[in-house]
């Protein structure tokens, strides 16, 4: 052992012992009890029904980009769940333990969390609702939609994707183990030095803490590398760099940063590591360590980060707009312009989240205007948008509604981001509750951007639309618990209330906080309505079924395909004509041409290999946090075989056969042609000089990008 | 001249600001301790937030009614306006929608940059500008310990724990450490926030003309005490200050560098406990970053609040309470 470790170590179990597992906590106890309960009726439920080998198949071994992408959705919402179980508990002991006559339960003087618990309880909201919710969200939806709007068969690389999705489900089932084994960090999300040290924070908290945000960080650059290579490589014949849909600039801008960003987080987390675990001291007070450097180290990321996620909800709402206003996004270059410009700036700006911590006025002032200029291209988006419903037709559906909330959201938090650029604002207002509501006004941004994605593209997957009416009281209910949340958490800012109390020593902040705890009771309402949402628009399923374009306004290329889109997206790749390309089929009349012939195409093998590979980093991270040194060495050991054992294999893929690739066709044709769809059968070439499909007596075709017919990988 | 176009921006603003807010909470002073500055550093803060939210609150208003106007409009089947399926593009709009973000965050800068220096927490000009050479500044170090204050004054050699007392009308120049962890000084009614830091030394300042109780809080997570690491700051006339000044020195305790060292192990001030010492070793303050920059830590004990009440007994039975 290079550090001493309180609490004793054993060569067999590492720090593990059974005073680690809170079964005396009457919380966790409970919940671990049902959760026990639940999985073994899941578990049970699988094996009554003989699913398992359909679920080894068809998912969990699946490299397809939609399947992966679905998983990826499903994780962020059950994250998402989490955080918020997490949320509802901290305003709960706000909204209780206020003043010193507040009473106390559970071993808490005042509230029903010690301090011990309340800090565990926030940094795992934290962690949660960014790393686990808002990016598997995004990226899933990023990995569903950006293949199939650029008219390719797969990501680049769909080994890799499923590596991607492991390692983030691995991160996932670390920190839920926090739950019960152990416990988790209490210094934030973001960490404090010198807290973090082992001289004060003794336990294994914050090591739980340090290895889920580096397998997500390492699973998300991944995923990142993967989104690139897809669009730099993978476009249809036609799909020029000015054709592209916004959604998939989105993507690239966003993935710019996360590729050039979180191997910064992955460092200091490192160096943090190093600190807690050989003894170093990079981050400490004293011994030449310097606390400074980690918090610059984790902001050089942090604030990239956070443009990370709203990049993409940018995107989303600019494809959700003009689907809904029938008309084309306003300003298409001037949006392509402003997301390069808002991921450039973003790199800029990193101290504005630490005026307070003394730099001299000169720096101050620097990273006050660089962080204003984000301002710029955010205010551009914003205005773009508005005139993209000017001179349209808008039809108020449930997406539409949630892009709207989207859009009034980002002008609260974008105000609100404008004052806290300005450090002579930022110092009576940082580290204050109305921080905290500034960046949950532009989370929910990103909240909104991703149910009204849901719902839009939601009969893309599956094939059927959800429920409207549930989607919309879910919308109302959501929103009115915003309001209830968040306008009295900026009021409270500007009362001078501090962030991360366990306990508020100012009782005239009292009734505001009992108004966000009826806020809380609004949004859990808003759950209900959303799980009612699932239940009545799967109940109802059959009725409706979409076809190819399922908003019959729809304007890109993902809309051109079948609903739910086919395992291998487009039976032929389709030739690209416009920016909107469904949307300028449809004017041109050309909807319905389907291709003349098909050829074979080449698809990857599913691999059993990703999960596995999922599965040992788990143990690794979880031997990790205990000390298990044997546990590491081996799971580590396995890792490295498996990697190298993989690589040498390869995967050959498969062939779909033309006359296979016809048969499934025809059924896709027929159940559109079912649900009220016509499908007529034109040749592929249309309207003189615009193609509708690649033809192969068109040799030229040959110099546009990615036009390489199947997909051809060996990863 | 400038001042004065400022004070009145600043009252207006103010009175037309803090209207709704008033009535909100009636006649007994508003809760509103960023609305409601008590000295010149906090002022200034106010003036730079009501600057910044007229120029973007103005942009953020009108866009949101702009939406709201178009959305009202262009809504299908009303048939208010005309529909053009292919219109996307316009440079006039184009250089409007630019022209408007540059103008507006080209105007903030000019008043970020400007706010930066003056209340710049180690040269704060709107208090060192206006230095009386009659008033003599007061200096108070202050070290953060888990989880208490200790303000040192070193012009009386003296020091109190978890409480500022401070004469009006003159201005206070603090240097700030911790021993232990990371946290944030701040008063909201009189300074905004700086970080305290072990090892390292930052500094802040402030000046107050209106004699009252303020809060001090501990704004930055520093483990579990943080909660209670709160102080009441007293501005009080100067007479009242040498009063004050007197009946410290005459505390029986005093503090020695060993007995610093017993005061920093980890305590959660949950009665918010009081403690005048009435003589300090010259330099207990750059000792204290001496001891820390060398290694020297008060660790913490694993899991030390899991059971809350318990841990208060066993404080309580350590009779540091
Ligand atoms: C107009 C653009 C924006 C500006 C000018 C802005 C400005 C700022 C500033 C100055 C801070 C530091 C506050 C402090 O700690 O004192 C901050 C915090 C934060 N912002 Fe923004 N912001 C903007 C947009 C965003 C966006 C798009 C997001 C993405 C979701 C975001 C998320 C956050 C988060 C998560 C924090 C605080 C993290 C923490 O302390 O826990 N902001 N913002
Ligand atoms: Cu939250
Ligand atoms: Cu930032």
């Amino acid at each position: 052992m290079l550090v001493d470790l309180a609490g004793g170590w054993n060569p067999m179990l590492g720090r593990l012992a059974w005073s680690q597992i809170p079964y005396d906590n009457p919380i966790l106890a409970p919940l671990f009890v049902a959760v026990v309960i639940g999985a073994v009726l899941v578990l049970g439920l699988i094996t009554y029904y003989g699913k398992w080998t359909y679920l080894w198949k068809e998912w969990l071994t699946t490299v397809d980009h939609k399947k992966l992408g679905v998983m990826y959705i499903l994780i962020g919402l059950v994250m998402l769940f989490r955080g918020f179980i997490d949320g509802l508990m901290i305003r709960t002991q706000q909204a209780w333990a206020v003043g010193p006559h507040s009473s106390g339960v559970f071993g808490a003087t005042h509230g029903y969390l010690t301090p011990f618990h309340f800090g565990q309880v926030y940094s795992a909201h934290g962690v949660i609702m960014i790393l686990l919710a808002a990016t598997p969200l995004l990226v899933g939806f990023m990995n569903i939609i950006v293949p199939i709007q650029i008219g390719a068969r797969d990501m680049a690389y769909p080994y890799l994707n499923a590596l991607g999705l492991w390692f983030t489900a691995a991160a996932g089932a670390l920190i839920m183990i926090s739950l019960f084994v152990g416990d988790f960090a209490h210094n934030g999300w973001f960490g404090y030095a010198p807290i973090f040290e082992l001289q004060y924070s003794p336990g294994v908290g914050v090591d739980y803490w340090i290895w889920t945000m580096e397998l997500l960080a390492l699973g998300t650059t991944l995923g990142g590398i993967n989104i690139l290579a897809t669009i730099i490589k993978m476009r249809a014949p036609g799909m020029t760099w000015g054709r592209l849909p916004i959604f998939v600039w989105a993507s690239l801008a966003s993935n710019v940063i996360a590729l050039t960003s979180f191997p910064a987080l992955q460092v200091a987390l490192a160096l943090v590591a190093a600190d807690r675990y050989l003894g170093a001291h990079f981050f400490t007070a004293g011994l030449g360590g310097n606390l400074m450097l980690y918090t610059n180290l984790f902001w050089i990321w942090g604030h990239p980060e956070v443009y990370f996620v709203i990049l993409p909800a940018f995107g989303m709402m600019s494809e959700i707009f003009p689907t809904f206003s029938e008309k084309p996004l306003f300003g298409y270059m001037t949006m392509v312009l402003a997301s390069m410009a808002i991921a450039g700036v973003s790199w800029l700006v990193w101290l504005h989240h630490f005026f307070t911590m003394g730099a001299g006025p000169y720096v101050n002032s620097a990273f006050s205007v660089a962080t204003m200029l984000v301002g710029i291209p955010t205010g551009v988006k914003v205005f773009n948008w508005a005139f993209t419903m000017y001179r349209g037709r808008l039809t108020f559906n449930a997406a539409m509604l949630w892009a709207i909330g989207a859009l009034f959201l980002l002008l609260v938090g974008g105000l609100t981001g404008m004052m806290l650029a300005v450090p002579a604002i930022n110092y009576m207002v940082h580290n204050s509750v109305f921080v905290v509501a500034h960046f949950h006004s532009m989370l929910l941004t990103i909240v909104y951007a991703i149910f009204a994605s849901v719902i839009y593209w939601f009969p893309k997957v599956f094939g059927f639309k959800l429920n409207e009416f549930w989607a919309k009281t879910m919308f109302w209910l959501f929103s009115a618990g915003t309001a209830l949340v968040f306008v009295p958490m900026y009021m409270l800012g500007f009362m001078g209330m501090t962030r991360r109390l366990d306990y508020v020593f100012n009782t005239a902040w009292h009734p505001y906080l009992l108004v966000m705890e009826f806020g809380i009771v609004v949004y859990t309402l808003s759950v209900l309505a959303f799980f009612a949402l699932l239940y009545v628009s799967v109940r109802d399923h059959a009725s409706n079924q979409v076809g190819a374009d399922a908003w019959g306004t729809s304007r890109s290329l993902e809309w051109l395909t079948h609903s739910p889109v086919p395992f291998y997206n487009f039976a032929v790749l389709p030739h690209v004509n416009a920016r909107d390309e469904v949307a300028w089929r449809r004017d041109n009349g050309i909807d319905h041409v389907q291709p003349d012939h098909y050829e074979d195409i080449h698809m990857p093998n599913n691999t059993g290999v990703a999960i596995v590979l999922g599965g040992l980093t788990f143990v690794l991270g979880f031997a990790l946090v205990w000390r298990i040194w044997w546990l590491c060495a081996f799971s580590l050991l396995a890792i490295i075989a498996l990697v190298i054992y993989r690589s040498f294999k390869g995967d050959p893929g498969y062939i779909i056969t033309a006359a296979e690739l016809e048969q499934m066709e025809k059924a896709a044709m027929r159940r559109e042609a079912r649900i009220g769809k016509q499908q007529h059968r034109v040749g592929s070439g249309v309207l003189g000089e615009a193609i509708a499909y690649a033809r192969s007596d068109l040799p030229s075709l040959a110099s546009q990008p990615g036009s390489t017919g199947g997909l051809d990988h060996r990863s | 001249m400038q001042v004065k176009w400022r004070n009145n921006l600043k009252n207006g603003c103010r009175h037309a600001a803090l209207a709704p807010i008033l009535l909100l909470s009636g006649c007994a002073g508003t809760p509103f301790w960023i609305f409601d500055p008590k000295g010149l550093m906090a002022d200034t803060n106010l003036f730079y937030l009501l600057v910044d939210v007229g120029i973007m609150g103005g942009i953020v208003g009108l866009t949101a009614l702009l939406v709201i106007w178009f959305m009202w409009r262009y809504q299908k089947g009303k048939n208010r306006g005309k529909y053009d399926p292919t219109w996307s593009h316009s440079n006039t709009i184009e250089v409007v929608v630019w022209g408007i973000p540059i103008i507006a965050v080209g105007f903030l800068s000019y008043f970020a940059v400007t706010g930066t220096f003056e209340i710049n927490p180690y040269n704060p000009t709107v208090i060192t500008n206006h230095l009386k050479p009659v008033s003599d500044p007061v200096e108070v170090d202050v070290i953060a310990t888990d989880w208490q204050w200790l303000f040192v004054y070193p012009q009386y050699h003296m020091a109190v724990a978890n409480d500022l007392v401070l004469p009006a009308h003159t201005p206070v120049f603090f240097r700030l450490t911790s021993s232990a962890v990371t946290t944030t000084f701040f008063i909201p009614q009189l300074v905004g926030m700086i970080d305290v830091m072990p090892g390292m030394r930052t500094k802040n300042a402030l000046e107050s003309n209106h004699v009252g109780e303020y809060q001090g809080i501990a704004s930055d997570y520093a483990g579990a005490g943080t909660s209670w690491m709160t102080f009441k700051t007293k501005i009080v006339k100067s007479a009242d200050f040498r009063e004050w000044v007197r009946k410290v020195q005459q505390s029986p305790t005093s503090m020695t560098y060993a007995s610093f060292n017993d005061y920093a192990d980890p305590y959660i001030n949950v009665h918010h406990k009081v403690a005048y010492f009435s003589s300090v070793p010259d330099g207990l303050f750059d000792h204290v970053v001496d001891e820390v920059m060398k290694g020297k830590t008060w660790p913490i004990p694993p899991m030390m609040t899991e059971n809350m009440v318990a841990y208060m007994q066993k404080q309580n039975a350590e009779h540091r309470d």
